[in-house]
C-alpha cells in the first residue's frame, strides 16, 4: 500500500493490515462509543460523583492508550509489523452452530424475528453437525454418528443426571404427547432412540468394533 | 495455632457430607478430564464448566469449582509429561525435565513425583490459607475506601505487569473489562448506563457468559486455524512411586518449590506460573550438578510442580480475605459465590464461616483426590489424550451450549455466548490479553463504589485523599510497577516469561 523500504525476501506488510494498527483503531473507536454513551450521563461533581464520570473518564484512558497502540502499529518497521489474520470460515460455522441454538431451543422473540421452539432433540444434532463441519478433518460418516450419539448422552447428562430443564422436543409434539405419557418418560424414550440411531449408524459405516462396549 | 485446627475442624465438619465429598470428586476427576484434552487450558476449562456447578449449595458449588481448578492444573502437568504440551503456562517448566524424563523411559516417575510433590505443596499451602486467613481479613476490616480502591488499582496494576503481553494492551482490556462492568443499571440511582436503550445490557453482563464465550469459544476457534496434529503419546513406562534416592534428589526441591510458590500466589498477576520458573531457576543453582537439567533432572519435575501447585492455592487468599480477585481464574470463582449471594470480602470469614473453612479444607482433600484417583487413572487420561480434536470439539459447543442455556433458561444468553466468542477470537488475533478483561469486570463495580465512598468522606478533596499514607504508599507502587513494565530491559524478561503460550 504505502511504498516503505524492506529487506528483498520480507513480504511487506501493509500499514492498514497491521495488528496493531487494527487494534489501536479498534480501542479508539470503542473509547468513542463510551464517551458516546456516557455524554448523557451526569458527571456528578467530586464529592459525590455522577454515574457518567467513571466511564468518561475510562474512555478518554482507553482513547489514549489505543492511539498509543494505533501510532506505534503506524511507526513500527516492517520487520517488526505483523499482518492481521483471521481464520474467517471455520469461525463463522462454529459461531453459526451457537446462533442456530440459541435461536431455536425455545424460541421466542428477538426484537427483528421470533422463532419457534424446536427443542434440543433437533437443535442438538444441527449443532453438532454445523459445528463440526467446520474442519476439513472430519467426515460425514463420523459426523452424523456424532450428532445422534452426543445429543443423547447430553439429554443423559443434563436431564436425567442434573435434572436440568431444557426444552426437548419442538412445542407442538412435546404438549400433547406429554400429556399422553410424561415428560420424563418421553426424555428418556428420545435419548435411547437417538443413541440406538447413533449406534445402528455406527456399525452400517463402520462395521463391528472388536470390542463392543454399552 | 489451636485457634487454627479449631477452625480447619469446622471446615472438615462441613464438607464432610457425602454430597459434598461426592462434588469435590466429581469437580477433580471433570477437571483432570477437560484439562488432559490438548490445547484447552484451566480457564477455559473452569469457564466451560462453571454452569456445572451451579446446581448445587454454595459450599458444594465452591468445591466442585476449586476441584475444576486443580484438576485442570493437574491434567496440563500429565500433558506437559506425556507429550510435551503444557496446557497452560505454569506447566510449560514442567516438560524440560519431565518430558525428557518420559523419553528416557521414566514418565511415571516424572508423573508420580509431580503428584506427591503438588500433594505435599498443596497441604503446605492449605496451613498458609488457614494461618494468614484471619489476620489479613482483620487487616481488611480496618481499610477505609480510600485503602481499599488503592489497593485495587495497586492489584490490578500487578496483574497486567504480570500477564504477559503488551502492557499498553492489557491496560486496554482491562478498561474494557471495568467499562463493561459499569454497563447496567447504576448501583446508587439505578438510572440505565450505557445500555444505547438495548434490554439486555440493563442487566449487566453474566461472568459465566463472558469467560465461556471469551475463553471457551474462542479458544476452539483458535484451535480450528491449525491443521490437527495427532499428538504422540508413548505409553506411561516405568512404575509411578519414585524409590529412595529420588526421593532423597527431590525433597528439599519440593519444601523450597512449596514455600516459594505460597509466597508467590499471594503476589497478583499469574503466580502459578511466575513461581514455577523460579523455583527451576533456583534448584538449577542450588544443584551440584546443574547440567543434568533439561535432561531429565528429576527435582526440575518436583521444585516448580510443587510451586505452582502451592500458588494456584494461595491465590485464594486474596480473593478469599480481601475479596480481591487476582487472577482471572479468581475472577471465576469470584463470580461464582457471587451468584450463590456469598460476597467475597473480608466479611466471609465470620458471616459464613462454614463455608469459608470448608472451601479451605476442601483443598486439601481436592489435593488428595487429585493423587489417589488420577494416579491409578493415568492410562485413561492418556487415552483421552489421543482423541481426535475433530471430534472433541463440536461436543465442546454443544455442552457449552447446554451449560449456558441451563443456567437462567434464557435463549438470549446463548446468543451473548457467541458473541463474545467472536470478539475473543478477535482480541486474540490482534494480540490483546483477555484475562485483565475479566478482572476489570469483576472489579469494576467495587472500584467504582470505593471511590465514591472515599471521595465522599474526603469531601471530594482529591489531595486529602491522597495525603493518607496507606493509600499514598499503594498508589505509588500501583505507578511504579506500570512504570516499571515499560522499561525496555524488564519488559524483556516478562516477554521471557510468558512467550511460550
Amino acid at each position: 500500500m504505502t511504498s516503505h523500504h524492506t529487506k528483498p525476501q520480507q513480504t511487506v506488510v501493509p500499514r492498514f493490515e497491521r495488528v496493531d494498527v487494527i487494534g489501536g483503531a479498534l480501542m479508539v473507536f470503542i473509547a468513542a462509543l463510551i464517551w458516546f454513551g456516557a455524554s448523557a450521563l451526569d458527571g456528578g461533581t467530586l464529592v459525590r460523583i455522577g454515574s457518567g464520570a467513571l466511564p468518561r473518564g475510562l474512555a478518554v484512558l482507553l482513547f489514549v492508550a489505543g492511539a498509543a497502540v494505533l501510532v506505534q502499529g503506524l511507526l513500527q518497521g516492517n520487520d517488526r509489523a505483523e499482518r492481521v489474520y483471521l481464520a474467517v470460515r471455520p469461525s463463522a460455522i462454529v459461531l453459526a452452530a451457537i446462533v442456530l441454538f440459541g435461536l431455536f431451543i425455545r424460541g421466542g422473540n428477538f426484537g427483528l424475528f421470533s422463532t419457534p421452539q424446536l427443542g434440543l432433540i433437533i437443535v442438538g444434532p444441527l449443532t453438532v453437525f454445523i459445528a463440526g463441519s467446520a474442519t476439513p478433518e472430519m467426515d460425514l460418516k463420523s459426523l452424523i454418528v456424532l450428532s445422534f450419539g452426543l445429543t443423547a448422552a447430553m439429554l443423559l447428562i443434563f436431564m436425567d443426571l442434573l435434572s436440568v430443564t431444557i426444552p426437548v422436543f419442538p412445542k407442538f409434539i412435546q404438549d400433547p404427547l406429554t400429556f399422553a405419557i410424561g415428560i420424563d418418560a418421553l426424555v428418556r424414550i428420545a435419548y435411547v432412540a437417538y443413541a440406538a440411531i447413533a449406534a445402528v449408524l455406527y456399525v452400517f459405516f463402520f462395521g463391528l468394533p472388536e470390542m463392543r462396549r454399552g | 495455632m489451636a485457634d487454627l485446627f479449631n477452625n480447619l475442624y469446622v471446615g472438615f465438619a462441613a464438607i464432610m457430607s457425602v454430597q459434598n465429598v461426592f462434588l469435590c470428586f466429581v469437580g477433580c476427576l471433570l477437571g483432570t478430564l477437560i484439562g488432559v484434552l490438548p490445547g484447552i487450558g484451566p480457564l477455559a476449562t473452569i469457564a466451560i464448566l462453571m454452569p456445572l456447578t451451579y446446581n448445587a449449595e454454595p459450599i458444594g458449588s465452591l468445591i466442585m469449582l476449586a476441584g475444576i481448578y486443580y484438576g485442570s492444573q493437574y491434567g496440563g502437568s500429565t500433558t506437559a509429561i506425556l507429550v510435551n504440551m503444557p496446557g497452560e503456562t505454569s506447566s510449560l517448566v514442567t516438560t524440560f525435565d519431565g518430558h525428557a524424563m518420559a523419553k528416557q523411559g521414566r514418565a511415571g516417575k516424572a508423573l508420580g513425583i509431580a503428584a506427591i510433590g503438588s500433594f505435599i505443596a498443596g497441604t503446605f499451602a492449605t496451613f498458609v490459607i488457614a494461618g494468614t486467613a484471619i489476620p489479613l481479613s482483620k487487616l481488611a476490616l480496618s481499610f477505609t475506601a480510600g485503602n481499599y480502591f488503592a489497593l485495587m488499582v495497586l492489584g490490578l496494576a500487578l496483574a497486567i505487569v504480570l500477564a504477559g503481553g503488551s502492557v499498553v494492551k492489557a491496560v486496554c482490556t482491562l478498561i474494557i473489562g471495568i467499562v463493561m462492568a459499569l454497563i447496567g443499571a447504576d448501583q446508587i440511582t439505578a438510572e440505565p448506563r450505557l445500555t444505547f436503550g438495548l434490554q439486555i445490557l440493563y442487566d449487566g453482563f453474566d461472568i459465566a457468559i463472558v469467560s465461556m464465550g471469551l475463553f471457551g469459544i474462542a479458544e476452539i476457534l483458535r484451535n480450528l486455524e491449525f491443521p490437527e496434529q495427532k499428538p504422540f503419546v508413548g505409553a506411561v513406562t516405568g512404575g509411578l512411586l519414585p524409590d529412595r534416592e529420588d526421593i532423597k534428589q527431590s525433597a528439599g526441591a519440593i519444601a523450597r518449590g512449596s514455600v516459594l510458590g505460597s509466597i508467590i500466589g499471594i503476589i497478583p498477576g499469574n503466580g502459578a506460573t511466575l513461581s514455577s520458573f523460579v523455583s527451576y531457576a533456583l534448584e538449577k543453582a542450588l544443584s551440584k550438578r546443574p547440567e543434568r537439567f533439561g535432561k531429565g533432572a528429576i527435582e526440575g519435575v518436583a521444585g516448580p510442580e510443587s510451586a505452582n501447585n502451592a500458588a494456584a492455592q494461595t491465590t485464594f487468599i486474596p480473593l478469599l480475605t480481601l475479596g480481591l480477585p487476582s487472577t482471572a481464574v479468581m475472577a471465576l470463582v469470584g463470580g461464582a459465590m457471587t451468584l450463590h449471594g456469598v460476597v467475597p470480602g473480608p466479611q466471609v470469614i465470620t458471616k459464613h464461616p462454614d463455608l469459608f473453612w470448608g472451601v479451605v479444607s476442601s483443598m486439601w482433600v481436592g489435593n488428595l483426590m487429585l493423587v489417589v484417583i488420577n494416579l491409578p487413572l493415568i492410562g485413561i487420561w492418556v487415552k483421552f489424550l489421543k482423541v481426535p480434536y475433530h471430534l472433541l470439539f463440536p461436543t465442546i459447543v454443544l455442552f457449552c451450549c447446554i451449560g449456558i442455556y441451563s443456567v437462567n433458561s434464557r435463549p438470549s444468553d446463548v446468543l451473548e455466548v457467541a458473541a463474545f466468542g467472536a470478539l475473543g477470537y478477535l482480541f486474540y488475533k490482534l494480540r490483546f490479553e483477555l484475562a485483565p478483561l475479566l478482572l476489570g469486570l469483576v472489579l469494576g463495580s467495587m472500584l467504582e463504589d470505593n471511590l465514591r465512598r472515599g471521595l465522599i468522606l474526603s469531601n471530594g478533596n482529591v489531595w486529602t485523599f491522597l495525603s493518607e499514607p496507606l493509600t499514598l504508599a499503594l498508589l505509588t507502587a500501583a505507578f511504579l510497577a506500570l512504570g516499571s513494565a515499560l522499561v525496555p530491559s524488564f519488559s524483556k524478561g516478562r516477554e521471557l516469561l510468558v512467550d511460550e503460550d
